[in-house]
C-alpha cells in the first residue's frame, strides 16, 4: 500500500514536472533551412515581393491605417484575434528582432519572448519557405518598411484558448514537418515554382483546405488527399481546387492565371476574400508565376470526364427555356431573376467573358454555405482595379429591392437552375446574413 | 414599398406564404404581387401643397388625363401625389437649377426659364390668381365648376386668354407635364400607381434586357412591369 502511494506520489511529481516543462521549457526554434553564404544580399524587390506573394499586409494593416501597423480584427470562433505592428518600429513593432527571431515567427509561429502566436498567423504555411525568401523578407521589413509606432490591442481569447502554451501540442500536430520546400521529383520547375507559391507564401490551404478535428489545415501539400478541396471561412466557402467541377480544372491555365491576377476571367470572377487576395496580393506577382500556379493546381486536380464534349454541342437547358418562355405564370424565382439578374447574366446563365461572371457551373453560386451567394445578391460585389484590367466592374446590391422571401426563392431558383444542383436557401438564411452585415 | 421595419404587413405575409411554398417544390405564380393599398388620396397629407392648392391639383389632372376614358385615369394613379413630392423636392425648389439673373420673364419663350421663380412658387402664385380669375368668369372658383366647364377655363388658361403676368407663364405647361410625368415615372415617385399606366400602354418596365425577343415576330411580350423598387404587375 505504502509503496503503491509511493509511486503514486512519483508519478504526480513527474507529471508536474512535465506540465511545467510544457509550459515553461522555451520552444526549440527552427534554424536556417539552407546556409547562405556571409555576403547573401536578396535582390532588389525580392523581400517586396515575397510580402506581396504571402499578403502580409492584408491581415496586418488596420482599415485606414498605417501599413504594416497592425491592430486589425481577425474575427476567430474562439474570439477577436488583434493583428501585431510588424513595422520596424523598436517598441511598439518588430525592430528588436532579429533575423532568427523573424524566421522563427513564420517557421515555428513563436514570438521571440517565447509566447505562440494564434495560428490565425499562417505558419503552417510560411514554414516551407526558402531561407533565400525569409532573409529578403526580413530585410525587407528591417529597411524598406516605416516604423510606425502602433500599439495594437491584446488578443485575449475565452478559456481555454488564452492558455497559449497550449499551441505548443498543437503545433507538433501542424507545423513540424521539416521546414523549407523539397520541389517535387519528376516534375518541371514550372510546377515546382506554382507548388512553392501555393503550399508557402500564397497559403492557398489556409481557406481552400479544410481543417481537422484540432483546426489544423488537412493537408499542407498535395500529397494530401484533402489538400485545396474546399474549405470554410468565418461561414463562407472557399471553393475546392481539384475536383472535376472546379475552376482550376474546368478553365484552361490561361484563365486561371488572367482569374488570379485580374479577378476575373472568361468564366467567373472573384469575391469577397478572393477578391482581397487578388487586389493585395496576386495582382503583383508576375504572369509567369500566376501561370505557374495555374500549371501546378490543374496538375494537382482530376479534369473534367466530358470537357471537349460539353464544349463541343451548345445545348439549350430546361432553365434556358423557362426564362425564354417568360410565361406570366413562372414561379417566384425564375421571375425575379429575369426582372433582376437576366439582363446581365443572360438567360442562359452564361454572363459575359471578363464582365458578366457565368453563373452555371459558379462555385459561389452552388457553394455548400450559401452565405457567399447571398451576400452578393444584397450587397453587391466589385471587381478590384488590377494593372491588367484597371476597370472597377460593380454589381449592384439588392437589399432595398427584395424582400428575404424572394431572395430566398431567387438564391434557390440560381442553386438550381441550368445544371447546377445545390441544395435550397430559406428566407432564414437570408434574414441572418442581412442582419450580419448591419451589425 | 418598403414594409415598415418590424411590423407584420399583409404583403410581407403574402410573400412569405408564396415563396415557402415555391421553396416547397409547388410553383407559385409570381406575377401578382400584394402590397398594402397606400392612403385615399382624400386623406393623403401633402408635404408642401396648401390644402386650396391640393384641391385644385386633384381637380386640374382629373381634366387632363380623366378617369372615364380607356385606360387609368390621373387619379387612380396618383398623379396629386407626385406632383405634391416633386415640389416639396429639388424640383420644386429648383435646386440644381441655374437660377442666377438677369431675368427676362417677358423673354421669348424659345429662351426657356425666363422667370425667377421656382416651379413651387409658380404654382402657389398662379393657383389663386386662376381661381380667382374661374370665379369671375365662371362664378366659381376651378375645383367647383363642372367638368364642361372645367375643360373651358384650362383651355383659357393654356392659351393665357386670362393674361396672367410673364413671371407665372409657365404655369399651365408645367402642370401638364408634370401630370404626364406623375402618369408615366416609376411609382417610386409617387405617381403611375401601381404600374396602371406601364400596363395601360404594354411598357415593361425596368427589366433591363429582352435580348432573346429580339428575333420573335409578333409574339406578345407575356409579362407585366416591374418597377425600380422590384414592384411586379
Amino acid at each position: 500500500m505504502k509503496k503503491l502511494i509511493r509511486v503514486l506520489g512519483v508519478l504526480v511529481v513527474l507529471g508536474i514536472i512535465a506540465l511545467l516543462a510544457f509550459i515553461f521549457v522555451p520552444v526549440q526554434r527552427t534554424g536556417p533551412v539552407t546556409q547562405l553564404a556571409a555576403d547573401f544580399k536578396p535582390a532588389k524587390g525580392q523581400g517586396e515581393y515575397v510580402m506581396r506573394a504571402g499578403d502580409c499586409m492584408a491581415c496586418h494593416t488596420n482599415e485606414g491605417g498605417k501599413p504594416f501597423a497592425g491592430g486589425r480584427a481577425i474575427q476567430s470562433p474562439m474570439g477577436t484575434i488583434w493583428t501585431t505592428n510588424i513595422t520596424p518600429d523598436k517598441e511598439t513593432g518588430i525592430g528588436n528582432w532579429s533575423l532568427d527571431d523573424f524566421r522563427a515567427a513564420l517557421y515555428d509561429g513563436v514570438a521571440p519572448n517565447g509566447t505562440h502566436l494564434y495560428p490565425a498567423m499562417p505558419y503552417e504555411n510560411y514554414r516551407k519557405l526558402t531561407e533565400e525568401d525569409v532573409v529578403a523578407l526580413y530585410d525587407y521589413f528591417m529597411h524598406e518598411v516605416q516604423p510606425v509606432s502602433n500599439k495594437v490591442e491584446e488578443t485575449k481569447l475565452s478559456f481555454p484558448f488564452n492558455m497559449r502554451f497550449g499551441l505548443r501540442a498543437w503545433n507538433w500536430l501542424a507545423a513540424s514537418y521539416q521546414a523549407g520546400f523539397k520541389p517535387e521529383e519528376g516534375q518541371d520547375e514550372q510546377f515546382n515554382r506554382g507548388k512553392y507559391l501555393v503550399e508557402g507564401a500564397a497559403h492557398c490551404a489556409a481557406c481552400h483546405s479544410p481543417r481537422t478535428l484540432f483546426m489544423s489545415q488537412d493537408g499542407i501539400d498535395s500529397s494530401s488527399k484533402a489538400f485545396l478541396t474546399g474549405g470554410e471561412i468565418d461561414g463562407y466557402t472557399a471553393p475546392d481546387l481539384r475536383g472535376p467541377e472546379s475552376g482550376p480544372q474546368k478553365w484552361t491555365t490561361e484563365q486561371t492565371a488572367a482569374y488570379l491576377a485580374t479577378a476575373r476571367n472568361a468564366h467567373s470572377s472573384a469575391t469577397g476574400e478572393m477578391m482581397l487576395v487578388v487586389r493585395d496580393s496576386l495582382q503583383y506577382l508576375t504572369h509567369e508565376d500566376n501561370m505557374a500556379i495555374a500549371t501546378y493546381l490543374k496538375k494537382i486536380g482530376t479534369a473534367p470526364a466530358d470537357a471537349s464534349a460539353a464544349a463541343a454541342k451548345p445545348e439549350v437547358t430546361e432553365t434556358e427555356k423557362l426564362l425564354t418562355d417568360a410565361k406570366a405564370d413562372m414561379p417566384l424565382g425564375p421571375r425575379l431573376y429575369l426582372d433582376n439578374c437576366a439582363a446581365c447574366h443572360i438567360v442562359n446563365g452564361k454572363g459575359a467573358g471578363e464582365t458578366f461572371p457565368e453563373l452555371d457551373g459558379n462555385s459561389l453560386v452552388t457553394a455548400k454555405s450559401p452565405k457567399g451567394l447571398i451576400s452578393v445578391i444584397l450587397h453587391g460585389a466589385e471587381l478590384p482595379s488590377t494593372a491588367d484590367r484597371p476597370m472597377k466592374l460593380r454589381m449592384q446590391g439588392y437589399d432595398q429591392r427584395l424582400s428575404d422571401e424572394e431572395v430566398a426563392a431567387l438564391a434557390t431558383f440560381l442553386r438550381q437552375g441550368w445544371h447546377n444542383k445545390a441544395p435550397s436557401v430559406s428566407a432564414a438564411q437570408v434574414k441572418a446574413v442581412r442582419e450580419a452585415a448591419t451589425h | 414599398m418598403r414594409d415598415i421595419p418590424g411590423l407584420p404587413s399583409r404583403r410581407g405575409f403574402l410573400k412569405a406564404s408564396a415563396a415557402t411554398a415555391a421553396i416547397a417544390g409547388i410553383a407559385v405564380p409570381a406575377k401578382a404581387e400584394q402590397k398594402p393599398e397606400p392612403v385615399a388620396l382624400t386623406e393623403y397629407k401633402p408635404d408642401c401643397l396648401k390644402p386650396s392648392e391640393w384641391v385644385f391639383v386633384m381637380a386640374a389632372v382629373a381634366r387632363l388625363i380623366p378617369s372615364d376614358g380607356d385606360g387609368p385615369g390621373a387619379i387612380e394613379t396618383r398623379v396629386p401625389v407626385f406632383i405634391d413630392k416633386q415640389l416639396a423636392g429639388d424640383y420644386g425648389k429648383a435646386s440644381d437649377w441655374y437660377m442666377v439673373g438677369p431675368y427676362q420673364p417677358a423673354a421669348s419663350p424659345l429662351r426657356g426659364w425666363q422667370t425667377p421663380l421656382s416651379p413651387l412658387e409658380i404654382y402657389q402664385q398662379a393657383i389663386p390668381l386662376f381661381d380667382d380669375w374661374c370665379k369671375t368668369t365662371h362664378g366659381k372658383i376651378f375645383a367647383e365648376l363642372d367638368a364642361e366647364t372645367q375643360d373651358k377655363a384650362l383651355t383659357s388658361l393654356q392659351k393665357d386668354e386670362m393674361k396672367i403676368k410673364p413671371e407665372l407663364r409657365e404655369f399651365f405647361g408645367i402642370l401638364l407635364a408634370n401630370t404626364k410625368e406623375g402618369y408615366f415615372s416609376d411609382p417610386m415617385y409617387g405617381g403611375n400607381h401601381g404600374m396602371a399606366a406601364w400596363k395601360y400602354i404594354g411598357f415593361p418596365g425596368a427589366r433591363g434586357s429582352y435580348k432573346e425577343w429580339v428575333g420573335k415576330h409578333n409574339v406578345k411580350y407575356p409579362l407585366g412591369p416591374v418597377s425600380i423598387s422590384g414592384e411586379r404587375g
